[in-house]
């Protein structure tokens, strides 16, 4: 006997249209987190590609004369032990930091990409390059990081090498998952069985499901990345001194930081509000792609 | 061999972990102090860093030693003879010397070591090089025999510039110079406690009771050696902001070097005294390859002098504080007595930028690229570093600063290739005011060229400056060489000097005895 | 289970050789070596190659790589080459401060986040929910010494007079000496390293807390007259565990990088200042040693977290 189906009864058009504004406005209410983050974040990029024009001085310049001095009306922020404005130094610091942040999150997140499809389908590279991924990952990331800086020098390039060798094995494991629990599925089964290529398989179903959780987890290297910029400045292997970066001005500043506390504090300051809208960002991003994801790091 | 050295290494594990710890009660007769760096090893012979010949002193005795006027006195030795011409040199031990395990020192022990120090220093090695025989007359005397006079032979023994003259027991000193000693045996006030040593964070010291201690009152490495304290634990504080706070909390008694910015935080605490720690201060160093464009030409190195400030040098290392540095147109610290500013007008007056640019094109430079070494992870050097980068661009060259470590630099500066296959331009270092009162300890300031210190500057009116000053029979003729020495040297710009500058060093109230010296002087010092 | 856990202990060897040899051949590679610092500031070129030579530091990569590999193998990690202590001892020194140091993190971070992020799950959406969240995402983005730093001038300096400068500002006193004496030198530094920690565990928790409190399971177990707090942490939090267990295993590896920082800010003799040191130094036995010991301890790590998680889940069968 067939249950009777009740068509859904159609509803009057009593809902008034809705209007752009109230749209945003919602996307704003529900999505606070990429809101706001996003907002942050577009904010200190703006700063730092606005850099020269925001009434700074040349970061480099030196005057040991004026080493020091607190903040005023002259020097914002104040000046470092070697003379330099500390506000010019911020503010181009943030490209620097910027840029590490970013390019790493980029870097890692294409090649863990291209290294977990690999992985997930061809068995042979599986076993070796996760091997290897894992002997990564087992070496403490900033150890890696000190002696990779050890090899090839201080440079910005190279923290951003360095950084994003230490990043990829963990990108590669999250897209080797996601293709090995994709690959049972049925439609990929489906599809490899009726022939379709591999690499159209990769591009047109396994790809798809994979840039969610990338674009998440890339937002969080992001975070990382800077803040192991700060670090590895602090141990003295980051970025080179004659560039400001916001790692190695409070690298500078540390030893002074009982009675000059001013040099370590904006920098710290940027740094936190710039990571912590990254991380926002993440967070949002990540509850709006996919609530399953926020199980996986 | 598994288990052998598992097993040994449980026993170090174990033996760390139940040596026996001060009570608070005993407070006062332990010192705890904080070094200019970490101790990274503990033999002062084969390796040159201050920190180890700071260490090594407590633990190992000098044949000689010199006061605060640095002048030699005896201190292992009686006493000594010499023939007219200083070419037969004979010396006698003390009576109830002995070593920290209890056996006595003897002649074997001493020529041993001398013979291992003769090899590494270079005035050993001038003492080798015209060195007849080097004999044990009995077990407390031997004789130098020369076949050229050596006048300084008795600074020589007891200077404290690295490497000193420390007597070791035969079978350490017969480790090869240019291996480190195992053994951390000596006959000094002080014994090494090698069980209790934790490389990087604390080295430990303990009174040797068996120490005879000369009657004279101490001054330096001379006189009478009173340890007052039962231990001594050196606490590596390589965060200054942790040890400026430690020495606020009363967790350590005694802090080398605080950097200047500090100093004025500690001296408003009035649980804590600051001073002047070396009265001879130090020389802040801008070195060039000689061998390597542009600096190959005389010309270019004049026209950098003729721009560089020594005032942004010295305030850019030393701080704020106009007491600590002072500008200085000679290769010898201001105040000593070969000081001399013969020869350095260039560094004096107002700085002509204009003028440099034009020197700079005149001499021949045509736009290299500069490889300056920077070490980061040391401060003196990476403040000269910056404003050396700062400098040179002003006067328009083209400057690559390379950011490395101490230990990058310390390699790749030993280097003499061209540039571009991995040599160098500038690195920047200081000198310990001790290590430049005369030219006898003053590596950095000969110029033989091939065989002359990082940089290999050559020079022949200098090195006839240098035999000058070496045959001199007294004081005005030092000084008279000593200029000669200064003219030349900066005729031919051997390196320059960025400055002279002081350090300070901070102690608790409660201590008292110390005194200023080129190093830290642990005798006499005592805590109530 | 036995099987599994044989063959997991000797899949870590084609890893420790990976490691070892990509370390080696990191430092064969890397500028500056130890001759350099051990001759000191007055030493000459030719001292310096002379000690080069002493140490062996001229002979090819692959002898020297065959020799410290066959002396790994008889248990010989090597003599630093600095102190001349064996790399063992050196190790062994290091252990108890840093183990101490994370063992007191990891049990301040998960009694302040687990709780934390069940009650930002129980109470989604609320305020103390948005707060947490605020509150533990700004836990790291702060860079580690920082908070350091801060923690030594409010709680060891007293720097703004309040009378609760208690704490020591650096050092380490053995747990022999005392218990109390070790606990508070290792408590700020807990803190400021335990931030992060705490901050991806509360976020987790949360997460995965979320996820569970919408099953059937918990819906029944209210139903049945389970207390709230019964419902939270005895049926929900089990269920929870596994994400939460994987996150505090891969949490560790990023634990050692603020180590290494917590322990230069306060001073603690740890492994991560040694291995920074000997970087810094090229002291390539202790590197090599050291690097070689915290593979084969996430290794270790790892596999724990596996064995956990059939304790959770019972689900789950090797």
């Amino acid at each position: 006997m067939e249950t009777p189906y009740l068509a859904a009864p159609a509803l009057p058009d009593v809902l008034p249209p809705r209007k752009a504004r109230g749209r945003a406005m919602l996307f704003i209410y529900r999505h606070p987190a990429i809101f706001w983050g996003g907002l942050l974040l577009g904010l200190i990029v703006l700063i730092a590609a606005l850099a020269p024009y925001l009434f700074t001085v040349d970061p480099t310049a030196l005057a040991p004369a004026k080493r020091t001095r607190a903040p005023s009306a002259l020097y914002w922020f104040g000046t470092d032990m070697l003379g330099r404005d500390i506000y010019s130094r911020v503010v181009y610091g943030a490209r620097v930091s910027l840029l590490v942040g970013f390019s790493v999150s980029a870097i890692s997140s294409v090649t863990g990409m291209a290294i977990g499809l690999c992985a997930g389908f061809i068995r042979p590279i599986d076993a070796i390059v996760m091997r290897v991924m894992d002997g990564l990952m087992s070496i403490p990331s900033i150890l890696l990081a000190i002696a990779f800086m050890a090899l090839l020098g201080a440079s910005v390039p190279n923290v951003v090498i360095t950084v994003s060798i230490a990043e990829i094995p963990r990108v590669s494991r999250l897209v080797r998952g996601v293709v090995l629990s994709l690959r049972e599925q049925a439609y990929v089964e489906a599809a490899i069985a009726s022939g379709t290529s591999i690499p159209k398989i990769i591009w047109r179903h396994i790809l798809p499901n994979t840039l969610a959780p990338i674009i998440v987890q890339a937002t969080f290297v992001c975070a990382s990345a800077m803040l192991t910029e700060a670090t590895l400045s602090f141990i003295g292997a980051g970025t080179p001194p004659d560039i400001p970066s916001w790692g190695n001005i409070m690298a500078e500043g540390r030893t002074l930081w009982q009675v000059k506390p001013f040099i370590v504090f904006f920098p710290a300051m940027f740094l936190s509000i710039t990571v912590l809208a990254v991380n926002m960002l993440g967070d949002g991003l990540r509850d709006a792609l996919d609530p399953r994801l926020a199980k996986r790091i | 061999m598994k288990r052998r050295s598992f097993l040994t290494s449980a026993a170090a594990v174990g033996a760390t972990l139940a040596a026996p710890r001060i009570s608070l009660a005993q407070n006062a007769r332990v010192l705890k102090f904080v070094p200019q760096a970490n101790l990274s090893s503990m033999d002062a012979v084969a390796g040159t860093q201050y920190v180890v010949r700071n260490a090594a002193m407590m633990v190992w005795d000098t044949l000689y030693g010199v006061d605060s006027t640095i002048t030699p006195k005896p201190q292992m030795c009686e006493g000594h003879e010499v023939n007219a011409d200083f070419t037969v040199w004979t010396f006698k031990l003390r009576e109830g010397l002995k070593w920290h395990d209890g056996e006595k020192v003897t002649t074997r022990d001493v020529i041993a070591s001398l013979n291992r120090w003769m090899v590494r220093d270079t005035m050993g090695q001038r003492i080798k090089a015209s060195l007849d025989a080097l004999e044990a007359l009995d077990d407390r005397s031997f004789r130098f025999r020369l076949n050229k006079p050596f006048s300084k032979m008795l600074f020589a023994l007891g200077k404290s510039n690295a490497p000193m003259c420390l007597i070791m027991p035969e079978r350490i000193a017969k480790t090869d110079p240019f291996q480190l000693i195992k053994e951390y045996v000596g006959s000094g006030p002080m014994k090494f406690k090698t069980d209790e040593w934790v490389p990087g964070a604390r080295a430990v010291f303990e009174r040797f009771d068996g120490y005879s201690v000369r009657q004279e009152p101490s001054s330096w490495s001379a006189g009478g050696k009173q340890m007052k304290f039962d231990r001594i634990e050196w606490v590596i504080l390589p965060d200054s902001a942790t040890a400026s706070a430690a020495l606020q909390n009363g967790e350590v008694d005694w802090w080398e070097n605080p950097i200047a910015d500090v100093v004025p935080l500690l001296k408003r605490n009035s649980n804590i005294r600051v001073d002047i720690g070396d009265p001879l201060g130090n020389i802040g160093s801008f070195r060039m390859n000689h061998l390597n464009p542009p600096f190959d030409k005389v010309g270019v190195r004049r026209a950098v002098m003729m721009a560089l400030s020594q005032t942004d040098y010295m305030q850019a290392v030393a701080g704020d504080d106009q007491a600590l540095w002072k500008v200085c147109p000679s290769f010898f610290p201001p105040g000593t007595s070969l000081y001399t500013e013969a020869g350095g007008e260039l560094l004096k007056g107002p700085r002509d930028i204009e003028g440099a640019k034009r020197a700079l094109k005149e001499a021949g430079y045509n736009g290299e690229r500069i490889e300056l070494l920077v070490p980061v992870d040391v401060p003196i050097t990476k403040a000269e570093g910056d404003v050396t980068a700062d400098l040179l661009k002003k006067i328009g060259m083209d400057v690559n600063y390379v950011a490395a470590d101490w230990g990058t630099v310390g390699t790749r500066r030993s280097k003499k290739d061209p540039v571009d296959k991995g040599g160098w331009n500038i690195f920047h270092t200081w000198h310990a005011g001790a290590d430049c009162i005369n030219p006898a300890p003053y590596t950095a300031l000969d110029a033989s060229g091939d065989t002359a210190w990082f940089g290999w500057p050559k020079s022949d009116a200098v090195q006839k400056g240098i035999s000058d000053w070496y045959a001199a029979p007294d004081l005005a003729a030092e000084k008279k060489a000593a200029e000669e020495i200064n003219r030349a040297s900066f005729e031919n710009v051997t390196y320059i000097p960025t400055g002279f500058f002081l350090q300070y060093t901070a102690w608790r109230k409660n201590i008292s005895g110390i005194v200023k010296a080129p190093f830290p002087v642990f005798w006499g010092v005592e805590k109530s | 289970m036995l099987a599994y856990i044989l063959r997991r202990v000797l899949a870590t060897i084609p890893i420790m050789v990976v490691v070892a040899l990509f370390v080696f051949s990191l430092l064969y590679l890397a500028p500056g070596d130890p001759a350099a610092i051990i001759a000191g500031d007055q030493a000459s070129p030719a001292d310096i190659e002379r000690i080069r030579v002493a140490l062996g530091l001229d002979r090819p990569f692959l002898i020297r790589f065959g020799t410290w590999a066959w002396d790994v193998l008889r248990g010989n990690l090597g003599t630093s080459v600095f102190t001349n202590l064996p790399v063992t001892v050196m190790i062994a020194q290091r252990i108890q401060p840093t183990l101490s140091l994370m063992a007191i993190t990891l049990t301040l971070s998960l009694i302040t986040a687990i709780p934390l992020g069940v009650v930002a799950a129980w109470k989604q959406g609320s305020s103390i929910d948005r707060f947490a969240m605020i509150v533990s995402t700004a836990g790291f983005s702060i860079p580690v010494y920082v908070i350091g730093y801060v923690l030594a001038y409010v709680f060891a300096l007293d720097g703004f007079d309040l009378g609760i400068g208690f704490f020591p500002v650096q050092g380490y006193t053995p747990i022999q000496d005392g218990i109390v004496p070790w606990f508070m030198n290792l408590l700020l530094p807990s803190i400021a390293l335990g931030m992060v920690y705490m901050a991806l565990i509360a976020r987790i928790t949360r997460a995965t807390m979320l996820e569970v409190l919408s099953q059937e399971y918990v819906r029944t177990a209210r139903a049945k007259g389970a207390g709230q707090g019964s419902v939270l942490f005895v049926h929900a939090l089990k269920n929870a565990a596994v994400p939460i267990v994987t996150v505090v295993g891969i949490g560790f590896a990023s634990l050692i990088g603020g180590a290494v920082v917590t322990e230069s800010v306060f001073a603690i003799p740890g492994l991560g200042r040694l291995t920074v040191d000997a970087i810094t130094r090229r002291d390539y036995p202790i590197i090599q040693g050291v690097v070689l010991m915290f593979s084969f301890v996430y290794v270790l790590i790892n596999l724990g977290v596996d064995l956990l998680y059939t304790v959770f889940d019972p689900r789950i069968r090797y």
